[in-house]
């Protein structure tokens, strides 16, 4: 792996990143900013195992293994509440639970 | 005999005699209200001994005659910062004004056992005065600045204390604070003048000071002494800063008597007779004290010829007697002034307490407009202030006329023709006035309201009816006292000191006959240097200076017998005194204005500052910034809170602008390897 | 070996962005799924057949399924990107400038640094044909180092699942919200 391929890889990973963090803000809908959330997820595993091929150690590998994991979890609660919150809306709308505000 | 923490004897001696006042005013300041009237002898033994104690150092400190560094002694004290070592110093001129501290102090403790006998309080009253004679006794003894600063403070201190020691009398109350102002003003001078002299000498310690005098510019020297004469204006009550003496006799009698006629007032002269070599050097400061010194006297004889209330008849006196006093020393004439202290402390004791006989005797009348024909229904007084009288006024053979002619001729040998013919003026005046007085109180008929069967020596229980406490009533506090608490104090204690003070009044005078071997003269030679006689021959002799004091004494005398005292006068007494009343001058009914300038010049923009402060600086400026400091936390507050929008998307981007920062940190100075 | 490279990012890219700008989420869950596929061959790419399998395993095969799951629960219906002024007026035009600005940060940081020299190790690794026991990536290697070197965060994503199922069975049951 040449170091070009590493920059490249890596900046793809970014973009990913950012592009999961644009839908994350910009959407109203919660399903697809948790979409978002999982895009820059996979970006950031992107980004371990390019390095772990780079550096030729597997700790990369085990990291983002429990990147997967915890996404996984997180994915099911994040679903949880989302049905909890918005269970039988017609229209899902995230600007609406502002229950938080101070 | 007397030894204390392994010191010398003469080192106890003294010591215990300037301790012991402390040591009575703090016992009776803590234990006062179970002592009580026990207190009030607790206090005259502290001082009784330790006028023993500075007695028996007299023949230590007669002996030291050397030089300069030897002509007394010296005890170190402690060392506060380098170059200011303080301690106490004794010699003949600490030791004279010791001697009268404590003997008319003590004399006056007894007095005031019978005066205040039945008060309440009485155990307070002895602490202030025990408080004050450590005060003065600090001034006096000590060998350096800064103690004359500590005690001039103190005494200041006890002043206040004492004349508002009635404290539910607004007269009193205001008297007293007006008293304080003045003598911090005086303190601001004295401690400029100190705060020159160590910047510039290094030294706060007398011997010291006088040794470098010559290294000094004769600008800041000048300056120096100005300052000095401040503080001893302040306190001397000498013009412009009088105006606190005569409302200082809201005080009980016997305050007046030491404090204000014998003592503190006399500090001023003390310290410009011993700081003599600085005044020695700046010939022009002292030109100026002996120029303000004879004003006063002349100011203070001219007011009291307008005055109704026997204490303040008095204390103008002081003022007067005290401006001789300065312009004695003003002029060099430092041995003169001095003498004229020591006869001044006597006969002025002598009078005050002579007058609060009387004023007791009549249950608190002071006006002398309701006096007359006491002669012979108060025999002692009488006697005792016709002593008093003849010897303020100078009359041979008593002391008063050999130390008013000492300054007098001095005086005219230092070629101050115009100064001289002031004092000759004021000592006719005086003369006048006291006469005025004495003719006023004891000849002709009763003007009274007190019964004539209840005029007596004995302090007398106020009668109901008999409160007459409008203007002349000063001691109406007292009225209630009286009528309150039927006290027996016997008579003996209110007029042994009065007795015992007549001697020197009558007989002090003949320590200064014989010239220069008299033994006053012998007395003061170590201290002084006589004054060198001006260039110019002296126009008259010293009889005939003396005689001309006399004759003007005597023309003094002769008025007031013709408007006072003879049986025309008395006949239309009561009438004569009220036109007299209604036709005062307006500038001796104002006191020459002093205090309404005062007024206009100091007070009033005083307060117009202070109203300032209080409506625009307080809530504005103040108010503003603790208002400006708690709205910005809320502020900050409310712009936090403005985070918490309650939007999902707000707060992830929120985050992500954490994130972002993070990032940017790392990517650049975070040092990405 | 560009080619692939350029391809497989192409599609990388394209189905993220469709992904987030879809107006229904079931579109976007299937443009979810063509974008973690071409991970996975990606991961080939990069040696690491076992992540790509678990990521097809997990990510596509069940979270994906428990989105569309929760979709057919929710009948989101359709909802468009909006760029225009909305209720958080203030929150379009500063996320495009902080991610433009992010994304220049990272070019910046690429460009400007120099990734030191791979170990000599991975240059041995890059010849390797997949499929042996022990290659690097491969699962004997994986397993190794997981159970041996790391098995406490082995243990601790063990407890974070069961704590999500805890999780979800507290906040689903209608009993707890009565």
């Amino acid at each position: 792996m040449s170091a070009t391929e590493l920059n490249a890889t890596i900046a793809l990973s970014a973009l990913l990143l950012l592009i999961g963090f644009a839908g994350l803000i910009l959407r109203r809908n919660p399903l697809i900013a948790l979409m978002g959330i999982e895009l820059m997820l996979n970006a950031s595993n992107l980004a371990f195992i390019a390095f772990a091929r780079w550096w030729g150690n597997t700790v990369g590998h085990i990291f983002a293994f429990l990147v997967i994991t915890v996404a996984a979890a997180e994915a099911s609660i994040a679903l949880a509440i989302v049905v909890v919150v918005f269970h039988a809306r017609l229209q899902t709308d995230l600007d609406d639970v502002s229950g938080l505000k101070g | 005999m007397i030894q204390l923490f392994g010191l010398s004897e003469s080192a106890s001696l003294l010591m215990l005699a300037w301790l012991l006042p402390l040591v009575g005013a703090l016992v009776l300041w803590t234990f006062g209200p179970w002592l009580r009237a026990f207190g009030a002898w607790v206090g005259t033994l502290m001082t009784a001994g330790s006028c023993v104690a500075i007695c028996m150092l007299i023949p230590t400190a007669m002996s030291l005659h050397g030089g300069r560094a030897s002509a007394g002694l010296l005890f170190s004290l402690v060392t506060w910062l380098p170059g200011m070592e303080l301690g106490l110093w004794l010699d003949r001129l600490s030791l004279l004004w010791a001697l009268v501290i404590t003997g008319v102090g003590a004399l006056i403790h007894l007095y005031s056992i019978g005066y205040l006998a039945g008060d309440r309080a009485i155990a307070r009253f002895f602490s202030y005065l025990n408080l004050f004679i450590f005060a003065m006794l600090t001034l006096v003894l000590s060998d350096n600045f800064i103690g004359l600063l500590i005690g001039w403070g103190l005494v200041g201190l006890a002043s206040f204390l004492l004349i508002g020691y009635w404290f539910d009398r607004p007269s009193a109350v205001l008297a007293s604070q007006k008293a304080f102002i003045i003598n911090v003003v005086g303190d601001i001078g004295i401690m400029v003048a100190v705060f020159l002299l160590f910047t510039h000498l290094g030294t706060v310690s007398y011997l010291e000071t006088f040794a470098r005098v010559p290294s000094l510019d004769p600008t800041t020297l000048f300056l120096i002494c100005l300052a000095l004469f401040v503080g001893c204006a302040a306190k001397s009550a000498q013009v412009p800063l009088h105006t606190w003496l005569p409302d200082a006799m809201e005080g009980p009698t016997p305050v007046s008597a030491l404090i204000h006629a014998a003592t503190m007032v006399t500090a001023g002269v003390y310290l410009i007779a011993r700081c003599a070599p600085l005044w020695d050097a700046s010939l022009a400061a002292r030109e100026l004290v002996g120029v303000i010194g004879a004003l006063t006297a002349l100011t203070g004889a001219i007011l009291g010829i307008g005055q109704w209330d026997i204490k303040r008849i008095l204390a103008y006196s002081t003022m007067s007697q005290i401006g001789y006093m300065i312009l004695g020393v003003g002029v060099g004439a430092y041995s003169a002034g001095v003498f004229h202290f020591l006869m001044h402390a006597f006969f002025k004791a002598a009078l005050f307490l002579t007058a609060g006989l009387i004023i007791h005797a009549l249950a608190d009348e002071q006006d002398v407009r309701r006096m007359g024909g006491l002669g012979r229904r108060l025999p002692f007084p009488a006697v005792a202030m016709t002593l008093g009288t003849l010897a303020i006024c100078g009359i041979f053979p008593f002391s008063g006329f050999f130390s008013k002619d000492a300054i007098l001729y001095g005086v005219l040998s230092q070629g101050h023709r115009y100064l001289y013919g002031i004092a000759l003026v004021t000592a006719g005046i005086t003369a006048y006035y006291m006469f005025r007085m004495l003719f006023m109180v004891f000849a002709g008929s009763y003007r009274g309201d007190v019964a004539p069967e209840d005029v007596g020596i004995t302090p007398l229980v106020a009668l109901p009816g008999h409160h007459h406490a409008e203007e002349s009533s000063h001691d109406a506090h007292h009225v209630h006292q009286h009528a309150h608490h039927q006290h027996h104090a016997p008579a003996w204690l209110m007029q042994l000191p009065v007795a015992l003070l007549l001697v020197p009044t009558v007989f002090a005078g003949f320590l200064a006959v014989g010239g220069d071997a008299s033994l006053w003269a012998r007395y003061v030679a170590p201290l002084f240097h006589t004054p060198i006689a001006a260039t110019e021959s002296i126009p008259l002799g010293e009889t005939t200076s003396s005689i001309l004091v006399l004759l003007c004494s005597l023309v003094g005398i002769g008025t007031a017998y013709l408007r006072y005292a003879t049986p025309d006068a008395q006949r239309f007494a009561i009438t004569r005194l009220k036109y007299e009343s209604m036709l005062m001058p307006a500038a001796l009914r104002e006191a020459f204005w002093f205090d309404a300038m005062i007024d206009r010049a100091i007070v009033r923009p005083t307060r117009w500052l202070g109203d300032v402060i209080d409506r625009w600086v307080e809530p504005v400026v103040i108010g503003g910034m603790v208002h400006e400091a708690a709205f910005s936390a809320r502020w900050l507050g409310h712009l936090f809170r403005s985070l918490q929008t309650g939007f999902v998307r707000a707060y992830a981007f929120l985050l992500a602008c954490g994130l972002a920062i993070w990032a940017a940190y790392y990517a650049t100075l975070g040092g990405v390897r | 070996m560009i080619i692939g490279f350029v391809l497989l990012a192409a599609i990388l890219i394209g189905s993220a962005l469709f992904v987030v700008t879809s107006s229904r989420p079931v579109h976007g869950i299937v443009a979810l799924l063509l974008n973690f596929i071409a991970l996975a061959v990606f991961y080939v790419h990069l040696n690491a057949e076992f992540l790509a399998v678990t990521q097809i395993l997990v990510y596509s095969g069940a979270i994906l399924v428990l989105f569309v799951f929760v979709i057919a629960l929710l009948s989101s219906g359709v909802d468009r990107l909006h760029l225009t002024v909305d209720r958080l007026a203030r929150l379009p035009i500063p996320s495009i400038a902080l991610l433009a600005a992010l994304f220049g940060l990272f070019l910046w940081a690429l460009m400007g640094h120099r990734f030191l020299e791979p170990s000599f190790h991975a240059m041995a690794v890059g010849g390797t044909p997949a499929g042996i026991a022990d290659a690097f990536g491969s699962v004997g290697s994986f397993g190794t180092a997981l159970f041996t070197a790391h098995v406490l965060p082995f243990e601790v994503t063990a407890l974070i699942l069961v704590v999500a199922i805890v999780g979800v069975v507290a906040l689903t049951n209608e009993e707890s919200r009565r």
